[in-house]
């Protein structure tokens, strides 16, 4: 057929037809092996041939009535677009990136988000120590029967001893570890953090309660004359569990403080952008979760020493504390940017 | 509906599926609707409890814990697969999790730039806060505590209603995280049908159409013909190919009526009829357009009288 003979639109067409599928056929390219993998001669024409398609589309919606060419034209300059513009990130480092630098600097730029998540657990943890002394029956108010598992103000003082230092254990192993690592404490580290986003109030007063529990389970340990030992019980996993939830705590204030007080964004914007930090809180909070859960799993019934507890638990702490301290210090590495904004 | 209620706002706001990229030509990348991502969650979900009733049944035949503290294992098992799941298939293939390669949707940054991973691991951690937990907890909650029940219950509606409520369906960790869900266009190039033909010296001698007759269309009929015919191609059956044959006689009547074209068309060229005709309008409509005369559809006329 002669091309004279065809209309205007279906001679555009034939013109171009063949840098269309060659174009279909480097996206498909570009898509299942990822730009990096491809010839420099081809990602060259694959962002050339992407314009000219744009091109292409914008003077076929003025000319042609073909719908079949329209949806054609409109596919594959949005597939071909999201080749050129929206790439696959590069992935190698990406973990060593976070660890070295990202968290650290994320935990320093948070830290008045962090104070307040510890000072609203001390503050609860205060309240409860004195609310027990003042009355014995504030306890069965603030703990949950199955977290105290038969301890409280009825319980013998060689009960309570002998909790502190069994190494016999129902569940052992495995089974254990998993109770633990899912029972409470996880529970209230996403509520904290995911409730954050409604205004703070829901992780203020969760991070609040969850202190007041520990506060009236210390007094009624001090009362028994047993304090030293339940702080020792507790350090081994606390310090490091305590100061997740406080950090889980602490990424859900920084959303709730986005909505609450978005200054000149607009809330969504704020809200993205207060979220930058708080998902590497969040990560940091998992991590020490787990670490939390191997040492209460396995760490607690197998030492059963006051001072070796003590030295684990803060230990902990210290390694935790200089990794947020130390980490990412130097500007000129990672992403080439200090944490100071 | 929405529409109705606030007309003049909502005109000017471009649609949310168009976003214009730096050459300048607006494109369309179609936002992915409530059902097809739901679909596409119901299938990543099924894919992790396989895995997961798999695992378990290694480790039950290994011994390693008791029937008492089966469920604790489980979820622990379900939580510690799915997580890191969602965001390493996201990671992995920029974008998409396969439930949403299955479906043919995938994540895009809200601005048309790449994916960070900080987007993709906040958009799936928050998935967790708004879908997962309220889940179990509305599963292993006993009806002893119905306050608890009733607040997870809300809160799940409150995760679905967020996306309803919002012009790009985004939930809210696709707020937190600057994406949202699109449709991946797939390119098909059909034949065109003007080429298709058999040589216009021909049918030209057989059919033909003078101006005014081609006055009486728009671009929305000379479609629907176009549909009409590609749907020719395919094949059927015997009852199928009777009812064709009678929509293509009624049709072709209607045409020939409207437009006021006196020769009878024989059964036989009734197709050649309407491709030759098809032709003929798209070239005039094509030409009109060139000319600044855009014809929507038949009611063209009436429309410019009224502007």
């Amino acid at each position: 057929m002669d091309n004279q003979d065809l209309m205007r639109s279906a001679r555009f067409r034939k013109e171009r037809e063949a840098d269309w599928r060659r174009l279909e056929a480097l996206v498909r390219d570009a898509e299942s092996k990822g730009l990096q993998k491809m010839a420099f001669a081809e990602t060259r024409d694959l962002a050339s041939l992407y314009r000219q398609a744009t091109t292409s589309l914008a003077i076929a919606r003025e000319i042609s009535l073909d719908k079949a060419l329209l949806a054609y034209l409109e596919a594959l300059t949005a597939r071909a677009y999201l080749c050129v513009y929206a790439p696959q990130q590069q992935l190698g480092g990406l973990l060593e990136r976070f660890l070295a630098t990202g968290a650290p600097q994320a935990m320093r730029r948070s830290w008045l988000f962090l104070l307040l998540g510890f000072l609203c657990m001390a503050l609860g943890a205060l309240t409860g120590y004195l609310l027990y002394f003042e009355n014995n029956d504030w306890f069965y108010v603030f703990m949950p029967s199955d977290l105290a598992g038969g301890r409280g103000p009825d319980a013998t003082t060689e009960a309570l001893r002998a909790v502190i230092y069994s190494d016999d254990h129902n569940t052992g192993g495995l089974g254990a570890f998993a109770t633990y690592l899912f029972s409470h404490n996880t529970m209230i580290a996403i509520f904290v953090f995911g409730l954050g986003v409604f205004a703070c109030a829901p992780a203020v007063l969760l991070t609040f309660y969850n202190g007041l529990i520990l506060g009236a389970f210390f007094a009624l340990h001090v009362d028994r004359g047993l304090g030293l030992d339940l702080f020792g019980w507790l350090s081994i996993h606390g310090v490091t569990e305590l100061s997740a939830i406080c950090i889980a705590s602490a990424g859900g204030l920084k959303l709730g403080a986005a909505v609450l007080f978005p200054g000149r964004y607009s809330r969504k914007d704020a809200l993205r952008h207060a979220g930058r930090d708080a998902v590497k809180l969040a990560i940091v909070a998992a991590l020490m979760l787990f670490a939390a859960a191997i040492l209460e799993g396995f760490g607690r019934q197998m030492v059963q020493d006051l001072q070796l507890r003590l030295l684990i638990g803060w230990g902990a702490g210290a390694l935790w504390l200089s990794w947020f301290l130390l980490g990412g210090q130097n500007p000129g590495w990672g992403r080439g940017r200090g944490w100071q904004r | 509906m929405r529409v109705r209620f606030w007309p003049k706002n909502k005109k000017e706001r471009p649609s949310p599926s168009t976003l214009l990229p730096p050459e300048g030509v607006a494109l369309t990348l179609p936002i992915a609707g409530i059902g097809v991502r739901l679909a596409a969650q119901i299938t990543d979900i099924l894919i992790t409890v396989v895995a997961v009733v798999c695992l378990m049944i290694l480790l039950g035949l290994a011994d390693l814990f008791s029937a008492s503290t089966m469920f604790a294992v489980g979820s622990l098992l379900f939580f510690l697969i799915r997580v890191p799941y969602y965001i390493c298939t996201e990671l992995v293939w920029n974008g998409q999790t396969l439930g949403k390669r299955l479906m043919k949707i995938k994540v895009v940054s809200h601005d048309g730039g790449p994916l960070t991973a900080h987007a993709l691991v906040l958009r799936n951690l928050m998935k967790e806060a708004e879908v997962f937990l309220p889940a179990t907890l509305l599963l292993t909650l006993d009806a002893g505590n119905p306050l608890e029940s009733l607040a997870s219950l809300l809160w799940i509606i409150m995760a679905l209603l967020i996306p309803l409520l919002n012009r790009y369906r985004q939930r809210l960790g696709d707020m937190m995280a600057g994406t949202h869900v699109i449709h991946l266009p797939v390119p098909l190039l059909l034949a065109d049908l003007a080429e298709k033909t058999p040589p216009l010296s021909q049918t030209r001698r057989k059919f033909v159409f003078l101006t005014h007759q081609l006055d009486h269309y728009g671009a929305f009929e000379l479609q629907t013909l176009e549909a009409l015919l590609r749907s020719q191609s395919s094949p059927s059956g015997h009852e199928a190919a009777k009812q064709r044959n009678a929509t293509i006689e009624a049709i072709v009547e209607k045409i020939r009526k409207k437009i006021g074209y006196a020769d009878p068309v024989p059964p036989a060229d009734r197709l050649k009829f309407l491709q030759a005709f098809y032709n003929a309008q798209r070239e005039h409509l094509e030409q009109r357009q060139l000319f600044g005369d855009r014809r929507e559809n038949k009611h063209y006329a009436q429309s410019e009288e009224d502007a």
